[in-house]
């Protein structure tokens, strides 16, 4: 497998020995291997392990953006930058490229995904998950791979170039479209549970719903009630109704 | 529930787990498509499809954003789509949330423990690794997958015992249990619009979902 390649699918698991100290630092040394082993084939071994070295250090960014800095530190090095100006650049992408990964990614591509998949699925029925992985896994793929060459095209200017790209203009807009995605799939979601439910049903849903809403969004309780322990109180207290009561 | 189910949805319980922290990270782990895999596995693919949307309802809530701390949907959700595959149809919203809250919370709680065990091999190694050792490096990817697989393992064999106990209740007997639909419902509803409301800010983003939602009742009032 040629360097470039193996960074690639080594990229796809750049968080396998993430830690809170490291982050995903190791998984970037692992990615960056390849391409330094290819770099340094003819220098001295001392040259490539302390390249190998820097390339494991602490960094955090999104895992589908952290090609970019793979691509730069390896075009830094190609470059003979010296080891402490490439810690710096490293440093410096981390942030930049987190923030961009989790708004595009995690806060934009995910939901608008999702979203429409749960308003299509009354009339697609499965085939809407089917659409929802291939067409992840192609942008994700696609943005991988974009990023290592972006990287290792730019090197030490990769952050201008990022600047210049489609990424914060797409990263701004994913948000609204998920927004939008979101909104759209909660009242067919719900029509969809609530097919066949009592006036009287629907209304007890309709005022959990709306106090769940009001303890998510309420300034004391923002932080301790998350969707996920309203859910699990409310299904608590159905349970001991359905036991309790039968 | 035969062997090879079995054995197919613990399979695809690793993978899931695997899939949101390790590799490839490919959207196998969420809800959606968790649960409808693991409803067709154990032969009902539609109660799957039904459970994975209402977790999916609470997993839109959760950005896996960095260092934070978020429950893990994928193992939780094969468990709550094969238990929904085998209780009956009017069953099915309330045994998602009863199987799949619960256990997305414990495999999150193994995602921080994970990640300590991962801290540690690390520690180990931090001499090779600061000395350039590629092998170091290998290692600690290699060590990091096998104990992520190890712990979608854990998950996925509890998520099936939970649904063969779930196969045998004797829900006949339980007159209310649909109120578990009812709340499993509500919880997610309430956690997918305080989410989006919360994350919306109050500029263009709200105003979009604003719009999201009109069109979305617009959609169901024409059906």
């Amino acid at each position: 497998m040629k360097p470039r390649a193996e960074a690639l699918v080594r990229l796809l698991a750049v968080q396998a020995a993430w830690t809170y100290e490291r982050m995903s630092g190791i998984g970037v040394g692992h990615a960056s291997a390849p391409l330094l082993r290819d770099l340094y084939a003819t220098s001295s071994p001392e040259e490539r392990r302390a390249a190998v070295a820097r390339s494991a250090e602490f960094f955090n960014s999104h895992p589908y953006l952290a090609g970019v800095a793979v691509g730069a530190v390896v075009h830094a090095e190609r470059e003979r930058v010296p080891g402490a100006a490439i810690v710096r650049l490293r440093t410096a992408l981390s942030g930049p490229l987190g923030a961009l990964g989790d708004q595009l990614i995690w806060a934009g591509e995910v939901p608008v995904l999702i979203g429409l998949a749960l308003a299509a699925t009354p009339w697609l029925g499965a085939w809407t998950v089917v659409l929802v992985v291939v067409i992840h896994n192609v942008l994700r793929l696609w943005l991988t791979a974009w990023g290592l060459d972006i990287g290792l095209r730019e090197g030490l200017g990769v952050g201008a170039a990022l600047q210049r790209s489609w990424l914060p203009q797409a990263a701004a807009r994913a948000q609204s479209a998920a927004a939008f995605a979101v909104g759209l799939a909660i009242p067919i979601v719900a029509w969809q549970l609530l097919a066949g439910a009592s006036r009287q049903l629907v209304a007890g849903v309709i005022g959990c719903t709306l106090l769940g809403v009001a303890l998510a969004l309420g300034q004391m309780t923002r932080e301790r009630v998350t969707g996920l322990r309203f859910g699990l109180g409310l299904v608590l207290v159905a349970l001991i109704i359905v036991g309790g009561f039968r | 529930m035969t062997a090879l189910v079995v054995v197919g949805l613990v399979t695809w319980g690793i993978f899931v787990a695997v899939d949101l922290v390790t590799m490839p990270q490919g959207l196998f782990s969420r809800p959606l498509v968790a649960a409808t895999v693991a409803g067709a596995i154990t032969g009902n693919l539609t109660s799957g499809l039904v459970a994975g949307m209402v977790l999916e309802l609470y997993a839109l809530d959760v950005l896996p954003i960095g260092a934070s701390r978020y429950p893990d949907y994928g193992p939780a959700a094969v468990a709550a789509g094969a238990a929904s595959a085998l209780v009956p149809q009017e069953l099915v919203i309330g045994v998602a949330g009863l199987v799949g809250l619960p256990l997305a919370v414990i495999g999150g709680y193994t995602l921080h423990v994970h990640r300590r065990r991962n801290a540690i091999s690390v520690q180990r190694r931090l001499a090779r690794v600061s000395a350039g050792d590629a092998r170091a490096i290998w290692e600690l990817q290699r060590n990091g997958l096998v104990r992520d697989a190890g712990r979608g393992l854990v998950l996925s064999v509890a998520g099936v015992c939970v649904a063969l106990v779930m196969a045998r209740m004797p829900w006949s007997e339980f007159p209310r249990a649909s109120l578990l639909n009812w709340a499993a419902a509500a919880g997610g509803l309430s956690a997918v619009l305080g989410g989006a409301l919360r994350s919306g800010g109050h500029g263009a983003r709200r105003r979009w979902l604003g719009v999201g939602l009109a069109a979305g009742v617009l959609v169901v009032l024409l059906q």
